[in-house]
């Protein structure tokens, strides 16, 4: 059985993994872990004022913060009955352009299209995409200007608020706006050519449900009343739970969502197979030039479809700032009187379908319920890895996997925020346990360190074996809790290998035995945490590689359970190859 | 002359990226300062990262898993000097303000139940100098970017980084702007540290603080002033607590007192 995992997802926002775990000719699971600690944001709102609120909830994340605040502010202004004027609605849409451009300026460039030219990264490419390399990122500047100049601050911006702005931009400022956006049309042609006409591989190619807001008027638009789905079905705001049975699994922090049991997925590309047909002007021309079926069922074409996104903004950008201009009063901040009621606000991130639901009792927020595109789209993003990867296995490209599943996982240009680029292929060892443990017990005497929880049923089984050897007289056994508190003695440790016998999880049937390099172990975030209290004195290097886990495959950990039978038979083969 | 350079890390625990982000947004005068400095370790941008011995660490975010408790340790054993950055590194951030163990656990079973997490454990979130002795902190939400090109430009000749012993209130007044308690908007602007350039009183709207409580700050005469403008007792606790993460619990200890 092999694990092939990227640890390190690099070249996206935040700390996180894949991994697919193969065994012979099948990929029995696919994992996308998001290493992210917990800040229960939802939590942290509650007892707070509205504008507190407006306040607090975006710093979710500093990439799409402007989507937050929008989403955020929609919420409010529906649970508050709040009708803002028409400049108010169009400074906000400005506001969202700039962090699209920014956003998807960033991630089609620098972080998506190495890998299409053959570039470990951004810098390294600017030998041959010189040009663009530049012109990319004055473009992602100039979406930093709009975001700074509307919301007061390149990142957490206050200025956007219920009900309104503090202050407005000048004429001088929004025509600033305006010039540019038509001196970078030449540019943005270019990115839309080059994006369109890549040659996306064909693997992953399977259909898949799209989701994005219904903008209305039969218009293209970055928010809505609706969720739109590809099915054709319209989901009302206030219902969105019937689009996002929200879970939790134990490899991530972040939330997943399912629609009727099934994956879906959210972004730039729901939002073109979705509304495309709606596109007009230049933007409209591209789309038509360029759509084909393969956009509706291959993830790859994510970048596509930000390119064609980049486009709509700047065609969208100067008509915008015009008809802002034909207001010449800036409004005031709507009051509001209300201190009861219950909203949903609905928005495109650049990553996809942003959902803010907040609730205000007595004048204060008493629920909020956040679903980040990102979340939605961890069940897809592993869905199509994990056909990607048993496709390339079939074809007998197993070289193949770990690149493909970097690919896509950065398609999606997931929210999470990081970039050491450590991708491995690690082979899980050899089956051959019983020789190797005599081997190692010839060679080094080892220390035998049980581990695990006596009331978890198989967890147990590491201890109950150490308890064993030790009722047989031997004296190089410790079990975990003499050791807790001071790590291992070190006239017992003397330099000497250390085998932990413990249940390890690594997919087989129950019973079966594993000895895995600790090393390997301890490179592995999901497993590494339970040995490291052990190990609070450095071990030398010819101990760490002479140590080992004498893994046992476990077929329960239920609370009270005793030790099930497929264990307790293999305890007994292994007392014997011990005692031998 | 590389052996000379300054050898820098910047590491992200749990918050939101915005102070890592930040300093990416100064790409034209970072391209000088990188220069003149070794960037060993800096995920967010760039993929070959050294964890080694350092001169500085700049850390952002606040300790949150039990995995990043074991970083921050490791990551003082390998550095001169250790920075925090941004107000969750600083003080803890938004996500320290269930000040007690009890609270922070029931919210965390609100959100995610019973379930045991195979990653990492997660832990009542804390500032970095809960467990580390930390050397300078320079704080914001996100940090400014003055303040920090400021302090890299110090830092890099060796010299200590330049102090902000003073409220928002000093750069509001150069900035001329009315002063917003003086017509009943709750502005937090005399107990948060400088740094920001008054931003959010530029636009007409009360600061929120999000740069942390100023040293020395004068909890009590603000409180009392809120009182005496009507304001709520619990709404003017829960707005001075929404940012000041750990450092706001000294002042609300001393209040429990006072109060019969």
């Amino acid at each position: 059985m092999k694990t092939i995992s990227v640890d390190h997802l690099c070249r996206v926002e935040g700390n996180g993994g894949i991994s697919a775990t193969i065994d012979g000719k099948a990929v029995t699971g696919v994992k996308f872990s998001i290493y992210e600690g917990p800040r229960l944001i939802e939590r942290l709102t509650i007892g707070r004022t509205p504008e507190e609120d407006v306040s607090i909830s975006p710093r979710i994340c500093a990439i799409c913060t402007l989507s937050h605040k929008n989403a955020v502010i929609r919420a409010m202004e529906n649970a508050l009955s709040i009708q803002v004027p028409p400049k108010v609605t169009l400074l906000r849409e400005l506001m969202h352009m700039g962090e699209f451009i920014e956003s998807h300026s960033l991630h089609v460039y620098y972080l998506a299209l190495p890998d299409y030219v053959g570039f470990p990264n951004a810098i390294a490419m600017a030998s041959k995409f010189d040009l663009e390399v530049k012109i990319a990122l004055e473009m992602k500047n100039y979406g930093n200007h709009i975001m700074k100049t509307i919301s007061g601050r390149y990142i957490h911006g206050e200025n956007p608020v219920i009900g309104g702005f503090g202050k407005f931009p000048s004429k001088e400022e929004l025509l600033w706006i305006k010039n540019r956006a038509i001196q970078f049309m030449p540019f943005v042609f270019k990115t839309v050519d080059l994006f369109c006409e890549i040659e996306y591989p064909e693997i992953p190619e399977a259909a898949t449900l799209y989701a994005c807001c219904e903008p209305g008027n039969n218009a293209y638009g970055f928010w809505g009343d609706e969720i739109f789905l590809s099915t054709g079905e319209k989901i009302y705001k206030d219902d969105y739970k019937k689009l996002t049975n929200e879970f939790i699994v134990s490899h991530s922090y972040a939330k997943r969502s399912r629609y009727k049991g099934e994956p879906f997925s959210v972004g730039a590309l729901a939002r073109v197979n979705n509304l495309g047909e709606r596109l007009k002007g230049e933007a409209g021309k591209k789309y038509e030039k360029y759509f084909n079926s393969r956009w509706k069922s291959n993830p790859l074409f994510i970048n596509a479809a930000q390119a064609l996104e980049i486009l709509y903004c700047f065609e969208r950008i100067p008509p915008l700032v015009d008809e802002l201009l034909e207001y010449q009063e800036d409004p005031a901040i709507v009051q509001y009187t209300s201190k009861q009621g219950k909203g949903t606000g609905l928005v495109e991130a650049p990553r996809g379908l942003l959902i803010h639901h907040h609730e205000v009792t007595d004048g204060l927020v008493s629920f909020a319920d956040i679903i980040t595109p990102t979340a939605i789209n961890a069940e897809d993003i592993e869905r199509y890895c994990y056909i990607a990867a048993q496709k390339l296995l079939d074809k007998g490209q197993e070289d193949k996997i770990r690149d493909r599943m970097d690919l896509i996982v950065r398609a999606y240009d997931p929210c999470i925020s990081c970039s050491a680029h450590m991708a491995r292929v690690e082979k899980a060892p050899e089956e051959d346990w019983k020789n190797k443990l005599r081997q190692i017990k010839t060679s080094s005497s080892p220390l035998f360190v049980g581990i695990g929880n006596p009331n978890l049923s198989d967890d147990g089984a590491g201890i109950a074996l150490a308890r064993r050897l030790r009722k047989q007289g031997r004296e190089d056994i410790i079990l975990e809790e003499e050791i807790e508190e001071k790590g291992i003695p070190r006239e017992k440790r003397n330099n000497r290998s250390l085998i932990f016998l413990d249940a390890l999880d690594f997919q087989e049937t129950p019973g079966k035995v594993n000895l895995i390099p600790l090393s390997f172990v301890l490179q592995n975030a999901t497993l590494s945490h339970k040995f490291l209290p052990f190990l609070k004195s450095p071990m030398s290097n010819e101990q760490l590689k002479n140590s080992f886990i004498l893994g046992i495959q476990p077929e329960s950990i239920d609370q009270g359970r005793k030790i099930s039978l497929s264990v307790r038979l293999t305890l007994e083969k292994i007392l014997e190859v011990i005692q031998q | 002359m590389t052996k000379d350079k300054i050898k820098i890390g910047i590491y992200e625990l749990t918050g939101c990226a915005g102070d890592a982000l930040l300093i990416l947004d100064c790409e034209k005068e970072l391209v000088d300062i990188f220069k003149a400095a070794d960037i060993q370790s800096f995920s967010m941008a760039k993929s070959d990262n050294i964890d080694g011995e350092l001169d500085l660490a700049l850390v952002e975010g606040s300790v949150s898993t039990e995995k990043e408790e074991e970083e921050i340790a490791d990551i003082r054993k390998r550095a001169k000097i250790v920075v925090a950055i941004g107000i969750c590194a600083s003080f803890g951030g938004i996500q320290a303000r269930f000040l007690d163990q009890k609270e922070w656990e029931n919210n965390f079973k609100k959100v995610y139940g019973d379930l045991e997490m195979t990653h990492t454990k997660p832990v009542h979130s804390k500032p970095i100098d809960a467990y580390i002795k930390v050397d300078y902190y320079l704080p914001g939400c996100p940090i400014g970017k003055d303040q920090f090109l400021n302090f890299l430009t110090r830092m890099l000749k060796g010299n200590p980084p330049e102090k902000y012993p003073r409220p928002v209130c000093v750069t509001c007044k150069f900035n001329q702007n009315d002063c917003l308690l003086n017509r009943n908007i709750p502005c937090l602007g005399p107990l948060t540290a400088d740094g920001c350039g008054s931003v959010c009183i530029n636009h007409n709207l009360p600061c929120v603080g999000c740069w942390g409580p100023v040293e020395g700050a004068n909890y009590t005469s603000e409180f009392y002033l809120l009182l005496e403008k009507g304001f709520d007792l619990e709404a003017i606790k829960k707005r001075m607590a929404n940012y000041a993460g750990t450092r706001i619990t000294g002042f609300f200890d001393q209040l429990n007192k006072e109060k019969p």
